[in-house]
């Protein structure tokens, strides 16, 4: 779920800006900032398959699951990278969108009063840029997608339902506690709503 | 109970980007242009007037890339200005001597802007974020043009007040006079 909104968002703030909307993609940058929130305090507290400790793994881990000799559930060591990049590379994108300010004065990320005009306009310069990396991790993140469903496996049906076909002997998933979640949820909206109100002390004065 | 949970998630992550007070006032400054538009009858001369800057004389040679030169020069001004009154009245207590003086400045640019814009000035003769619609919709533009003058002058007046909220308002205004024109007539630039 948190997955798709994400993905819907990112779709809509593109869409929004090639559309001079601006106000609607700051909101949307907004809200990718509290999923993104939520899913990192997920894969701390979260269940099992989502906890990043639990998938990833160092150089060693990759080369073994390439070997075919990785037995597990959920992310592989492989698709790990793929989290951890599209993660970053997002997050990344979102805090420069919070820095930057449009060209005319009308619209500003609710953190641009931090720092000068000009970096301001620096910070939407690279954010422009910054989104062609994150489009390029989204389509290699498809892309593996549509492989792995060639050689006959579908991934997006185990993510969705959290149900797979596991080898003998390997763990199930632990779910995560729906209360855990729910603190997560708060804490992910209460820094964004901090964040939008211009972070430390409320904006510059 | 999963997918439940899931979605207050959703709704939650939604609710926290919204609620903010700044769309919802620069949608009403919006509305008040359009309406202004409407029922001001100066609009229309004010539109003609620049109009007939604008079909005034084409340009050509030296004096179009000179006239180009001045467009983008004039507009980073403006935007430089803009840019500078947004962080200004966006802090809690703004300083009012800056917002006057950028207010005139602005003022005095957007009086000069109807006569960056001579035909012979399009992204056909050199590097410019000037759309050729600009010239396929004379009428349109110059009115467009005529509207940022009257959204400049009425900020540069009421920001010899003190009334920060009729200030912010009239900048707000401002704001969507420019972003009227840009969203229609400006080619995305890259410097």
């Amino acid at each position: 779920m948190v997955h798709w909104l994400l993905a819907a968002l990112i779709a809509f703030s593109w869409w929004s800006i090639e559309n001079h909307h601006t106000d609607w993609h700051i909101w949307s940058g907004v809200s990718i900032l509290t999923l993104l929130l939520f899913r990192l305090l997920w894969g701390v507290v979260g269940s099992s398959t989502a906890r990043f400790s639990s998938f990833v793994r160092g150089p060693r881990g990759v080369l073994d699951y390439l070997h075919g000799k990785w037995r597990g559930i959920g992310h592989t060591p492989l698709g790990a990278l793929s989290v951890v990049a599209l993660l970053g590379a997002v997050s990344i994108q979102v805090g420069l969108g919070l820095l930057s300010q449009d060209e005319d004065g009308i619209y500003a990320g609710p953190l641009a009063g931090l720092i000068s005009s000009d970096a301001s306009d620096e910070a939407r310069d690279i954010h422009e840029f910054w989104f062609n990396v994150v489009l390029a991790l989204i389509v290699m993140h498809i892309a593996a997608i549509l492989f792995y469903r060639l050689r006959g496996r579908s991934l997006t049906k185990p993510m969705i339902t959290g149900r797979a076909v596991l080898d003998p002997g390997t763990q199930p998933m632990k779910r995560g506690r729906w209360w855990v979640a729910l603190i997560s949820l708060a804490v992910a909206f209460a820094v964004s709503r901090w964040i939008v109100a211009g972070a430390p002390p409320f904006g510059s004065t | 109970m999963r997918i439940a949970m899931f979605a207050a998630a959703g709704a939650c992550a939604l609710l926290a980007a919204c609620g903010g007070s700044k769309t919802s006032q620069s949608n009403n400054a919006q509305a008040n242009l359009r309406e202004e538009g409407r029922t001001d009858p100066t609009a229309n001369t004010t539109a003609s007037n620049a109009m007939v800057l604008l079909a005034a004389k084409p340009v050509s040679g030296d004096q179009a890339k000179k006239v180009m030169h001045e467009r983008h020069e004039g507009m980073e001004a403006t935007g430089k200005a803009a840019k500078g009154l947004k962080r200004e009245l966006d802090k809690g207590s703004p300083d009012l001597a800056a917002v006057r003086a950028s207010a005139a400045q602005l003022a005095n640019l957007a009086q000069k802007s109807s006569g960056w814009f001579p035909a012979g000035t399009g992204p056909n003769v050199g590097k410019t974020g000037a759309k050729p619609e600009i010239w396929q919709n004379p009428q349109d533009f110059a009115a467009k043009v005529a509207a940022f003058q009257k959204a400049a002058s009425a900020f540069n007046a009421v920001a010899k007040g003190n009334d920060v909220g009729a200030i912010k308002a009239r900048f707000g205004d401002l704001g969507q006079s420019c972003k009227a024109c840009h969203d229609k007539y400006r080619a995305e630039m890259h410097h």
